[in-house]
């Protein structure tokens, strides 16, 4: 076996596997740590023999009302990325198929709304959803923020789609007398639903993920899981248990949803341009 | 031009409600920062009602940039952690997605191991990082460090080689909660999440290389590295200029990780200085808040016109 044969069969393998262990095992240490007691977690004698216990899931849903963030998350998260494809699709769509002099601008000017730092603008958004709004901690205000801060990534992305779909296929449908509805539901959907569907997910987990707002425009009745992390964090060390059972809650589902959608997600992260 | 009405009519909800979105916190932000507005005062009640009567003109700048005295640090520390994480974050990036280029036993698992670490919520990666890995004390740093130095301490009572083991210094572990500790425990947690994003994108990039050209180069005696050099990175330009950019607009904003890390050991960017100014002073962090977003355009000007161009066609 020559060197080539060696490092290919061998080198390279072992390599990606080991870097991949390496990149994974704050995650198998979090699930990992979520069975042990929170007295046996500090303990290096039960580093990795201990006595599994599900004794922190049973605690979280029964002291911390676990289900009722949950729910909140998957509320908001899900509605939050509905909206954000009904305002963003006819843009999108528009933008694609009939281009102005000034769609380009309005693109990058979407994408400049992002680099807007959240916290510049917290406070004036507390006074005026508390004092004269009165919508500060509900679903609807968790909703509208969510799709607005998401919404320029998804037009993007929508754009990026819908410009890979031939323009003569639209006209020939232009041709057979089809009307813009028509046009949608029956010629572009179909094209673009995979890439549809990849922007709806990116969304949802954006949404799901969303730390800055969802902390800080709620109390208690539209919460969502990263208020109940950051509700937990604060006990330094002696709860590790309960610390990673809650953690691994919270970030389980959508884990698990990007695994099955990471092929599908290159695309539309890099607006189309690595094909 | 009735023509242009339906595309326009389609595009205005969304313009409409980021213009909105855009506009009425950014207009009283800009308006906070040149009044003096404090939410407690016993001394002057009258600050903290937001009127025009309580004008300040630069006064709250002039304040954040001269006296309080985080400003610029704030403004370095940002840029510290965003430029580290994008070198960090493309660097292996690039290593990794050419690691995993080729087809080899459990590709899949690999990859879907590698990717995961992106689907992490921001304050659970904070929390798990923080406590449970880099915890001088608790967390694995500080029992790795412990049982090195059991480790020696057994050593020492060896027959021979005892002498020299026992000349070994005793191991401290490493606290990430000192101000420029906690930047970098910021660093590697943001990093340790985002470097999949780039693998990813590396990744897909790769697949579609010229293989010809690259065969073409092996048989006029290219060595791997001037492949990498000449031909790989050449073609993932674009992609780079795409994590590097996407990256720094995600960056540029971090707070869950400084905010879990760093509470109050002097670790902060500036939406946490921002977020330190407005537990009393609304007029100071609102005109830091200004200049953030001053900071976060001339940053995005710059990227989009490295590749806005590209973006396009």
């Amino acid at each position: 076996m020559n060197q080539k044969t060696i490092f290919a069969r061998f080198i390279r393998p072992s390599l990606a596997w080991g870097v991949a262990i390496l990149f994974f095992f704050p995650i198998f240490w979090m699930v990992f740590t979520s069975f042990k007691t929170d007295a046996d977690a500090v303990k290096p004698e039960y580093l990795f023999l201990f006595t599994p216990t599900f004794e922190n899931y049973v605690n979280m849903t029964e002291n911390y009302d676990y289900w009722r963030f949950a729910v909140n998350s998957v509320i908001t998260s899900v509605f939050a990325t509905v909206l954000t494809l009904v305002v963003g699709v006819p843009a999108a769509y528009a933008m694609a198929f009939d281009p102005g002099r000034h769609t380009k601008d309005i693109l990058v000017w979407m994408l400049s709304t992002k680099m807007l730092p959240a916290a510049a603008v917290l406070y004036p958004m507390t006074f005026l959803t508390k004092n004269f709004l009165g919508i500060f901690d509900t679903h609807f205000l968790i909703i509208i923020v969510l799709s607005l801060i998401n919404l320029p990534i998804v037009i993007w992305m929508l754009f990026t789609y819908f410009k890979e779909i031939p323009k003569e296929i639209i006209e020939a449908g232009k041709m057979d007398g089809v009307n813009i509805w028509g046009e949608i539901k029956d010629i572009v959907l179909p094209l673009a639903w995979g890439g549809l569907a990849s922007t709806a997910l990116l969304c949802f987990i954006f949404c799901w993920n969303e730390a800055y707002w969802t902390v800080r425009l709620t109390t208690t009745e539209a919460a969502t899981l990263s208020k109940l992390i950051e509700g937990n964090r604060a006990p330094e060390g002696l709860f590790f248990g309960r610390l990673s059972a809650v953690s691994t809650a919270a970030v389980g589902p959508i884990v698990v949803l990007g695994w099955f959608c990471q092929k599908q997600l290159v695309r539309g992260l890099t607006f189309g341009a690595v094909k | 031009m009735t023509s242009r009405t339906l595309p326009r009519l389609l595009q205005a909800p969304a313009v409409l409600l980021l213009l909105v979105w855009m506009l009425v916190p950014l207009g009283m932000t800009l308006f906070f920062s040149f009044i003096r507005y404090v939410l407690n005062s016993l001394r002057r009640p009258e600050w903290t009602t937001p009127s025009l009567d309580n004008w300040r003109g630069w006064g709250n700048y002039e304040y954040v940039l001269y006296q309080a005295k985080d400003f610029w640090f704030a403004v370095q520390n940002s840029l510290f952690i965003v430029g580290s994480v994008i070198v960090l974050t493309v660097g292996l990036g690039l290593a990794i997605a050419v690691l995993v280029n080729r087809a080899f036993p459990g590709r899949g698992i690999v990859r879907v191991m590698l990717i995961s670490p992106f689907f992490v919520m921001p304050a659970v990666n904070a929390v798990l990082w923080i406590n449970m890995i880099l915890d001088p004390v608790l967390g694995l740093n500080g029992l790795a460090v412990e049982g090195l130095n059991s480790l020696v301490t057994s050593l020492q009572t060896m027959p021979l080689l005892g002498g020299f083991f026992s000349l070994w210094p005793e191991f401290e572990p490493l606290s990430f909660r000192a101000t420029q500790t906690s930047a970098i425990a910021v660093i590697i947690m943001v990093a340790w999440q985002w470097t999949p994003f780039a693998v990813l994108i590396f990744m897909t990039s790769l697949q579609s290389e010229d293989q010809q050209q690259k065969e073409a180069a092996i048989l006029d005696g290219a060595n791997a590295w001037s492949q990498f050099r000449n031909l790989t990175l050449p073609h993932l330009a674009r992609p780079i200029a795409i994590v590097v950019m996407i990256q720094a607009i995600f960056h540029l904003s971090l707070y869950a990780e400084i905010e879990i890390v760093s509470r109050g050991n002097g670790n902060k960017n500036l939406p946490y200085l921002i977020g330190e100014f407005a537990s009393n002073n609304i007029g100071a962090a609102s005109a830091t808040g200004i200049m953030a977003v001053v900071l976060a355009n001339i940053v995005a000007i710059f990227l989009l016109r490295i590749i806005g161009k590209s973006l396009m066609d």
